[in-house]
């Protein structure tokens, strides 16, 4: 990196963290502190929700994987909207009535009090572990491709967060996520000018989008329906529907940003402004992926993007195939080139039988080099095993660092750095939150003054450590990752399941939702232990079994679960 | 106990704002559709 991309990246956090701490000022209570003095306009809220949910391993790998699958991932977030609007409809009203803090109050008041404790305990355990992995996975990244300490690099993320976080609590969280997608916008627009820029002159971005398309990287949508295919129109528009239901209905740090709107009228058009936002903002970056694809067309790749992996093959045995490898790649890529080139030719001169000939041929000669790829990603498996053999995580960096002109490269950074803070952020303060509101206010009874701010700062710090060690842990066992993402999808399902009840099922009391989740996430731990069923599945099994079972126990033996639950 | 429902303060009613973002949702899944025809 030069000195202008440091001064940039330097700048931008600087700016972040500086800007949160002025804006975040002044919290003398509790919920002033926790609620953000309630006083968010929509615009805010809307910003907010979006910067949580964008991570910057998120930001990272959505190009990388247009560059690798195509742009049929946009499909996942087809039921945003949809859950966006159903929401605005059930449950904020709800939350607005009774001023809650955090989504979990509203199950004492709805069931009781260890079915409040029940949820709150479930979410503090699976984000607590998530939001570790948050800011290790982008520290991974950065620290291959640019050579930097892992360690420093989760030290210095997690400080500036826990600065504005820590002292400013919610309101301090927002400001900085607006200040945080201004940056990402920026780096990722400017990113996408850049790259159709780079192109050679005489392709133009209807021959790179022609390219692309040839070669099976603009299909973003798939109508058919396949239970197997995990994105397609059905699966976005259902399987989705119910993951951002369970998202942003029952997860504190989403319920957190639009619970400080000014009225419920702001909360809802802040949530709505993220239905209609997020859609087609993946599909941008999605397109920017599908972008760089096209670019490596015209310029020789390597062979895996991340170096991590290469350098062990290189120390290894098969060091001389993986060369020879590497020359059969650059020479197949070199032919690719030029039936790129033929191809956008065979455009230019409107003879649609030698552009359907072209096409082909581009095809044909990308399957080839393919397959050279899928050989050298077999050395990289054998060379280490146990590991994941993609480097998805690595293409847009990679590309990032290699590609665009100085100054552009740090403002890319910095967008990485700002996904990583945001949403480590609003995690943070959601933990801290919950463990206040749903713990500290209501076991022990502690005021609403100046006091329960303190203990908000020492409860936000304390998740903020935890995190910080969480991610270096996460850095000594790598497989760990792929178990926090099952151990989050563990709970997700109970926890939706209890919502959903206590929202749609009317006949429902504390005792029954209670035992019902109960028994649910003993069997969604079951089908983890000893079925193969995918873990994406446990959400559904888990919801399905705790509104069913709650629903039963209700019907059929309401008596002994009320003498049970004195609620 | 009946909520009362503040008016937004765009378009007059809360389903107009409904119909938008659904609106927004299909003109998107349209257009993504023919954006992968046209490009095939």
């Amino acid at each position: 990196m030069s000195r202008l991309d440091w001064l940039v990246l330097g700048g931008a956090l600087l700016f972040v963290v500086l800007w949160g701490l002025y804006k975040g000022r002044g919290a003398t209570s509790g919920d002033g502190y926790i609620g953000g003095g309630r006083d968010h306009r929509w615009w805010l809220i809307g910003l907010s929700i979006i910067a949580t949910q964008t991570s910057a391993i998120t930001f990272l790998s959505t190009p990388g994987q247009a560059y690798v699958d195509g742009m049929r991932f946009v499909q996942f977030y087809l039921g945003l909207p949809l859950a966006a609007v159903v929401l605005s409809i059930t449950a904020l009203p709800l939350y607005h009535r009774l001023k809650v803090s955090t989504a979990y109050e509203i199950l004492e008041a709805r069931f009781d009090l260890k079915t409040r404790l029940l949820a709150a305990t479930l979410f503090l355990i699976q984000r607590s572990l998530a939001v570790g992995i948050t800011i290790f996975a982008p520290a991974l990244v950065l620290s291959v491709l640019l050579g930097w300490s892992l360690h420093a690099n989760i030290l210095l993320v997690g400080t500036l967060v826990m600065i504005y976080t820590v002292t400013g609590g919610t309101k301090a969280v927002a400001w900085a996520h607006s200040s945080q997608m201004l940056i990402i916008a920026c780096g990722m627009l400017l990113a996408g000018v850049m790259t159709a820029h780079r192109l050679p002159p005489h392709v133009s971005l209807a021959d790179a989008l022609h390219v692309a398309g040839g070669l099976g990287r603009l299909n973003v949508i798939d109508t058919h329906f396949d239970p197997g295919n995990r994105y397609n129109l059905w699966s976005g528009l259902i399987g989705g529907f119910f993951l951002m239901l369970s998202y942003f209905g029952t997860d504190q740090s989403q319920v957190q940003r639009y619970l400080a709107g000014s009225s419920l009228t702001q909360s809802r058009l802040g949530l709505l402004l993220n239905g209609m936002i997020k859609v087609p903002m993946q599909f941008l970056i999605l397109l920017l992926g599908a972008l760089v694809f096209v670019f490596y067309q015209f310029h020789t790749p390597p062979l895996f993007f991340n170096p991590g992996p290469v350098k062990q093959v290189m120390a290894g045995p098969d060091a001389a195939a993986f060369r020879t490898l590497e020359a059969k790649f650059a020479q197949a890529r070199a032919g690719q080139r030029q039936r790129a080139e033929s191809y956008v030719s065979a455009r230019h001169s409107g003879d649609a039988a030698a552009t359907a000939a072209a096409k082909q041929q581009l095809l044909q000669s990308h399957m080839e080099s393919e397959a050279i790829r899928r050989e050298g990603v077999a050395l990289i498996e054998k060379a280490n095993p146990g590991t994941n053999p993609s480097d998805t995580n690595y293409i847009f960096l990679a590309y990032v660092l290699s590609s665009l002109p100085v100054g552009l490269v740090g403002l890319v950074i910095a967008a990485v750095f700002s996904g990583s803070m945001s949403s480590m952020s609003g995690e943070i303060s959601a933990l801290g939150a919950t463990t206040v509101v749903d713990l500290w206010r209501r076991l022990i009874g502690g005021s609403q003054g100046t006091r329960e701010v303190w203990v908000g700062r020492i409860a936000t710090f304390a998740w903020g450590c935890f995190a910080m060690a969480f991610a270096e842990y996460a850095a000594r066992l790598g497989s760990l990752i792929e178990a926090v993402n099952i151990l989050g999808s563990l709970f997700y399902g109970t926890i939706l399941g209890i919502f959903i009840t206590a929202f749609y099922v009317k006949r429902v009391r504390g005792g029954a939702a209670f035992y019902a989740a109960l028994i649910a996430e003993v069997g969604v731990i079951a089908c983890f232990r000893f079925t193969s069923i995918s873990f994406l599945w446990y959400n559904v099994i888990g919801c399905v079994a705790v509104v069913g079972l709650a629903w039963c126990f209700s019907k059929f033996m309401p008596a002994v679960l009320d003498t049970v639950s004195p609620g | 106990m009946p909520v009362t429902e503040p008016v937004p303060p765009l378009l007059g009613s809360w389903k107009r704002i409904y119909a938008v973002v659904l609106g927004e949702l299909a003109l998107c899944i349209l257009l993504f559709r023919l954006f992968s025809w046209v490009f095939s």
